[in-house]
């Protein structure tokens, strides 16, 4: 078979056989024309195959797609669908195939949808590429006109049809369709132009072959203008180089004096030479291309190096028409410009090409001349004050003049001769012009005494200096030596040093003791401390030794550092006295400080309170507060508020959530409920008996917090040192002991510290939850009761007014386990079982057993230690009371009031009495705070049509008003009582202010009287 | 008194449509439109420029202490007699939610930076924050540490700040989790803050505003000569913060100097009380409202 195609020639398309054609498809092909026939509803669809596309429901459905399915062999994803986990992001190029049917594809031949140029009749196609290929090509080099090329100089680059035929009927490229007519000016000057080119070749132009080039092209120009074959338009021109001047379409400047081109182009090359000698590729490149067109008198004077040639061109004045007004401005400038031709020949780069350089811009740099430095200038400078005494000295020194005889010359020369000293050489003509005529001053000028005046100038002078010099010296040491000493003193540090007085106490307890020292270190900064105690802060005059031990402790109070132990054991005091005297000197060094504050020293109350000291019934602090504030309260008003306090607040998670803030409790156990909620359930629960024993031991766990500073623990014995570090152990512990006792079982308890809470427990699990919490709050006072016993007094030295103490500690028991039975018992009985269990420590038992319990007490300690750490640091001793006060004032409880540790305990009895029922009436008072305000508001509104004075702001005043009489009710557990006249005074007046508008808040006011 | 430039002094509107007392009178955000609520139950927005009353909101049902403004102008919230606090939607002017919770009546309020918290003060001395993000109507804190009712709150990006009439203004720093309390011995009608927020202006009853450091809680300056005895009024700073504005109760205006705390300009605006002050936050323009009823707009 092969051979045979090789052997015979085929013409023609070869007639299929039938046979190759699959029957199906010839029946298809047949059915297509007879179904083209038929009607539309007897038509049928078929696929290539011949098969039928669309079924009845009982013959299969229809058969599209892939089997009847939208999927393909690959499945149902879609073709263009990648995963773009693996292969990110992949562009996919869409092609029509994408789009068309198999069928389609298969009529479509394999051949791709194509924009073919065979019938480009006139040439648009072409044309369009070629503009494409000329915007491409004018991206790569520079040219004279910006921007696309116009259409009208890209020519199509192929042949349109026409040109074609054109072609084929003989015409060519380059001619006129009409009858050429030979022009016998052209040839003449053509003949002209090749006789040139001979001319410059044989002058041994190097470049001749770019000179060849760009005169055919300008040849070609000058041919085409001159052949006049305008009206073909489509006349394919082969650009060879391109135009880049700024000449309009077809204007030659050369069109008559062809001599000038010649020249141009010589020049060109030239310079086209010496860059390329000099090395500049980018500025070659920037006019490499544009040489070859670049029109001769255009800007050349500021572009073109300015040879001997230029000038001689210009100066020949050749008729160049505008091109010679130009040259004629520039000539006038080389003459200016050589002498900076370095700067020229920078601007020349920036400039770009077809623009020139202006001759005088409108914009002028001023230039200002450096200023002229003098001769005599030093560039370093000197400070006056050191070489002051070297010029004086330099300066011609007046002999030692014997003082004129003349005593009152004498005195104004000196007067004078100081004066201008002081105040410089003007003073002196100063009063040589006031004084011309005046004799007596002819001294100045050179008259009578001129000499001794000289000379006691320069005396005076010489001694201002020196007062100058030395108050310059005076003032700049000081400020730039600042040691670290003295920056500690003006921060407030205190060096650590050694303790070395302490040598009486046990070395592993300094050891002990060393944070809390440490914490002491940092004091009131150096400028808020006064040195020494003034006159009235010597409360203790009448007894120098405690006075003495008085300011001692001062310096121990406020300027830190190590505690000094020096005070224990040196005079024979006993631990109770020290520690009495101790809360003496505290409450005394708050008075003062308080005192202090006060600018205006009512050393009044100072007195007063140091006179309630002396008297020495007290122990305890007496209630500062009232007498100072009722002696100077209008200036405490003004001077001390607005007073600052901080406390620890728990935004709610969500809170910070929606402020867009990190809780700053994140994490945190949820807080422990105040102080304040578990003093009230206390007043609350508690009958009046119970009442009583807070309100006794208040004053006393006061004190009890102040005695467990650190200071007091050192001079204590070993026993309260245990008890404190067992103190310690039980602040860490004590939360979940706490709650354990209540909440658990005794199984869950362990340990040492357990064992009291154990017996509590069985006692208390019968007992319901309100008991618990009574037994919690009793807990708390016994608690601070057992840490004044267990700090202030060890087991073994309970003497004098301690063991009273002590009693009255037990009374507390007593009352406790009277009124409140639970407490009571609980205490006593773990005490016994402590004992039992470990008879050997019977010494401290009681001891740590309370310890035990002061815990939740010591608890809130920690709470607020925690909640400002370093402000509690600071203040060191004063600490533990402040941050108790400041609970119970939170609180509002009856703990916060100084005045109850001074009440005579009959009063007390009565006080707490009222307390109670007060808080009782409170209690109910708020819970029908709102029927109460409902029913009142009910009737402001009925009222409020016919009140003329029924204001927001009315009501608003009423409702204050009002509250003022609450907040008076609430401030007797508060720290203000003492604002309690003031503001019952402040309330009346109201009233009476107030008589004429009867308000319904009014109303709801009376209503809490009411209930009071 | 020096005469000064660029303080507010001529009357360039009043806006009438309250009856009765107009309790406050507050700036949007920037200052294009203002909203007053008063003892006529209803809360009112003015385009003040233009004189013009746009919308009326109605849905309390006792009096309207105090109304706020979202930044992007879409939710209102307003608190009153009713204690509740209502949280509208400005241009439908319907109820979104009711928070409720408070004992009594509610004395201000206000939205925080992003307007997802309400925060309002009552006369039950406590400071609720209610979240707007979620359908709960329960506040998500309680702040009840005052003693007496709380007259007035602001905010800042982390803080709350509210006086009391217990005398002091309390900083809750949300961020550091403290609360600081500024004891200034005088009941508390009013806080605002200065622009840069950095001190608080504080009025209090004994006819004082009180200007106070936020950081070192000092007390920098008093502003008297106005009375404010018994009226909620409010005081705030300009928008320059170069002088401090408060109504009083004898129906003028008193602008202070920050700085030297003298009286620089005082003139009768209204017929009675001065209940509300508010300054536009960036032109020299301020609107008072009274218990005659009127609110009046002042230009330079």
């Amino acid at each position: 078979m092969d051979g045979d195609e090789e052997d015979h020639v085929f013409y023609g398309t070869p007639i299929e056989r039938e046979e190759d054609t699959s029957t199906r498809k010839r029946k298809a092909a047949a059915d297509a024309g007879q179904l083209r026939s038929l009607p539309v509803w007897k038509q049928e669809v078929r696929d290539e195959e011949g098969r039928r596309r669309f079924h009845g429901a009982f013959t299969g459905g229809f058969s599209a797609g892939y089997y009847n399915t939208v999927g393909s062999k690959e499945g149902w994803t879609p073709q263009t669908f990648t995963s773009s986990r693996k292969s990110r992001a992949e562009f996919k190029q869409q092609s029509i195939y994408q789009f068309l049917d198999d069928d389609e594809i298969k009529d479509m031949g394999g051949h791709a949808l194509e924009t073919s140029t065979q019938f480009d009749t006139f040439g648009f196609t072409a044309a369009e590429y070629a503009r494409k290929q000329a915007e491409k090509e004018q991206e790569k080099r520079p040219s004279a006109i910006p921007g696309p090329a116009p259409d009208d100089i890209v020519l199509p680059a192929t042949d349109s049809i026409g040109m074609k035929l054109l072609q084929k009927m003989g015409w060519r490229r380059g001619h006129s369709i009409r009858e050429t007519k030979a022009d016998s000016l052209y040839d003449a000057r053509r003949e002209a132009r090749k006789a040139l080119i001979a001319f410059s070749s044989a002058a041994g132009e190097p470049d001749l072959a770019q000179i060849e080039s760009s005169l055919s092209g300008n040849d070609e120009l000058i041919e085409r203008s001159n052949d006049g074959i305008y009206s073909s338009g489509s006349t394919p021109v082969y650009v060879l180089n391109p135009k880049q001047d700024v000449f309009g379409l077809g204007y030659d400047p050369f069109k008559h004096a062809t001599e000038f081109r010649d020249r141009k182009e010589l020049h060109e090359a030239r310079r086209k030479d010496q860059d390329n000698r000099k090395g500049f590729p980018m500025r070659k490149n920037l006019f490499a291309s544009n040489s070859g067109k670049y029109a001769p008198g255009f800007g050349i004077g500021a572009l073109e190096e300015l040879d001997v040639e230029d000038e001689d061109i210009y100066a020949s004045g050749a008729a160049l028409g505008y091109a010679l007004e130009e040259t004629e401005v520039e000539e006038k400038e080389p003459a200016k410009v050589t002498q900076n031709n370095n700067k020229l020949e920078y601007r020349k780069q920036g400039v770009i090409s077809g623009f020139k350089v202006a001759s005088n811009p409108d914009y002028n740099v001023e230039r200002f001349h450096p200023p002229v430095i003098p001769q005599n200038f030093e560039p370093v400078h000197k400070f006056s004050s050191p070489p002051e005494p070297a010029s004086k000295f330099a300066e011609a020194l007046p002999q030692e003049v014997p003082p004129p005889e003349d005593s009152n010359l004498k005195l104004l020369i000196d007067g004078l001769a100081t004066l201008v000293a002081r105040c410089g050489k003007l003073f002196e003509d100063l009063s040589k012009e006031k004084n011309k005529s005046n004799p007596l001053f002819s001294f100045i000028t050179g008259g009578n005494g001129h000499s001794y005046y000289l000379r006691k100038l320069w005396e005076e002078k010489q001694k201002h200096g020196d007062q100058q010099k030395q108050m310059d010296t005076k003032s700049m040491p000081s400020v730039p030596k600042l040691t670290a000493e003295s920056r500690g003193r003006i921060l407030g540090e205190r060096p650590l040093e050694k303790s070395a007085e302490s040598s009486s106490s046990v070395v592993p307890k300094e050891i002990i003791h060393l944070q809390s020292n440490l914490s002491d270190t940092f004091t009131k900064p150096a400028s808020l401390q006064q040195a020494q105690p003034s006159e009235s802060e010597k409360p203790f005059k009448s007894d120098p030794a405690k006075q003495k031990r008085f300011e001692l402790f001062l310096k121990d109070k406020y300027q830190g550092g190590l505690r000094s132990t020096h005070s224990s054991g040196t005079d024979g005091m006993s631990e109770t006295d020290r520690a009495r005297e101790r809360l003496d000197f505290e409450a005394a060094a708050e008075a003062i400080e308080k005192g202090k504050r006060n600018k205006q020293t009512n050393n009044q109350s100072v007195e007063q309170f140091l006179e309630l000291a002396r008297s020495g019934d007290l122990h305890f602090i007496p209630s500062l507060g009232t007498e100072k504030d009722q002696s100077s309260h209008d200036e405490e008003k003004t001077k001390i508020y607005p007073k600052r306090e901080e406390f620890q607040w728990r935004p709610s998670p969500i809170l910070c959530k929606r402020f867009d803030i990190i809780d700053p409790f994140m994490g945190k156990p949820p807080p422990l409920p105040r102080a304040r909620s578990r003093m009230e359930t206390l007043i609350f629960t508690t009958d009046s008996a119970k009442s009583v024993q807070p309100a006794k031991t208040e004053a006393a766990e006061r004190d009890a917090l102040r005695i467990s500073q650190p200071k007091i623990l050192e001079e204590t014995k070993l026993n309260a040192e245990e008890a404190d570090n067992e103190l310690n152990l039980a602040n860490v512990e004590r939360p979940v002991d706490l709650y354990k006792a209540i909440f658990s079982d005794d199984s869950d308890d362990e340990g040492d510290f357990a064992s009291p809470n154990n017996v509590d427990d069985q006692e208390k699990k019968a007992e319901g939850a309100n008991m618990t919490l009574n037994r919690l709050v009793a807990g708390d006072f016994l608690e601070s009761l057992g840490k004044e016993l267990g700090l202030g007094v060890p087991s073994d030295t309970n003497d004098g007014p301690y063991k009273a103490n002590l009693e009255t500690g037990g009374d507390g028991n007593n009352n406790i386990s009277s009124k409140n039975e639970r407490s009571g018992l609980e205490h006593q009985s773990s005490n016994m079982l402590w004992e039992n269990k470990e008879p050997a420590v019977s010494k401290s038992s009681s001891l740590e057993i309370v310890m035990g319990n002061v815990s939740s007490g010591a608890q809130h300690d920690m709470i607020d230690k925690r909640a400002f750490p370093l402000e509690g640091d600071v203040l060191g001793n004063t600490d533990s009371r402040r941050s108790n006060r400041s609970i119970s004032s939170s609180g509002r409880t009856i703990y916060s009031d100084h005045q109850e540790g001074e009440d005579p305990s009959e009063e007390k009895d009565h006080r707490s009495n009222r307390h109670k029922i007060r808080s009782q009436h409170r209690r109910r008072s708020r819970s029908s705070d709102s029927d109460s305000s409902s029913d009142s508001r009910q009737r402001v509104h009925s009222r409020s049509k016919s009140d003329k004075r029924s204001s927001g702001g009315e009501s608003r005043k009423h409702s204050k008003h009002h509250k003022h009489k609450r907040r008076r009710s609430r401030s007797r557990y508060s720290n203000h009582d003492d604002d309690r006249d003031r503001k019952d005074d402040h309330r009346r007046k109201d009233k009476r202010h107030r008589d004429g508008a009867s308000d319904a808040t009014y109303s709801k006011h009376d209503d809490y009287r009411k209930y009071r | 008194m020096v005469a000064v430039t660029g303080l507010p002094l001529r009357e360039a509107g009043v806006l009438k449509g309250h009856e009765g007392a107009v309790l406050a009178v507050r700036f949007n955000g920037d200052g294009n439109y203002c909203l007053s609520c008063g003892k006529d139950r209803t809360l009112r927005l003015w385009n003040p420029h233009r004189g013009i009353h746009i919308k009326t909101y109605k849905s309390h049902g006792r009096e309207v202490r105090d109304v706020h403004v979202t930044p992007d102008n879409a939710k209102l919230v307003s608190c009153g007699g009713d204690r509740q606090i209502f949280y509208w939607d400005v241009s439908t002017g319907r109820v979104i939610r009711k928070f409720r919770g408070h004992d009594s009546e509610v004395n201000s309020v206000k939205f925080n930076e992003y307007a997802s918290v309400v925060v309002s003060a009552g006369y039950d001395q406590s400071v609720r924050a209610w979240d707007c993000r979620s359908h709960s109507t329960e506040p998500i804190q309680i702040i009840d540490t005052f003693q007496d009712s709380v007259m007035s709150v602001c905010l800042t990006k982390s803080e709350i700040i509210a006086g009391s009439v217990d005398g002091t203004v309390r900083t809750f720093d949300i961020r550091i989790g403290r609360e600081l309390v500024d004891d200034l011995k005088q009941p508390v009608n009013c806080v605002s803050l200065s622009n840069d927020t950095n001190c608080i202006l504080a009025s209090c009853l004994d006819s004082t505003l009180r200007l106070l450091d936020r950081s070192s809680g000092e007390l920098l300056q008093e502003y008297k000569g106005h009375t404010c005895k018994s009226f909620k009024m409010d005081c705030c700073l300009t928008n320059s913060d170069a002088h401090v504005t408060s109504g009083s109760e004898d129906g003028f205006i008193y602008f202070w100097d920050l700085v030297d705390a003298s009286v620089v300009s005082k003139f009768r605006a209204h017929a009675s009380v001065v209940t509300s002050v508010s300054y536009h936050p960036k032109d020299s323009c301020m609107i008072t409202s009274s218990v005659d009823g009127t609110v009046r707009v002042w230009k330079e």
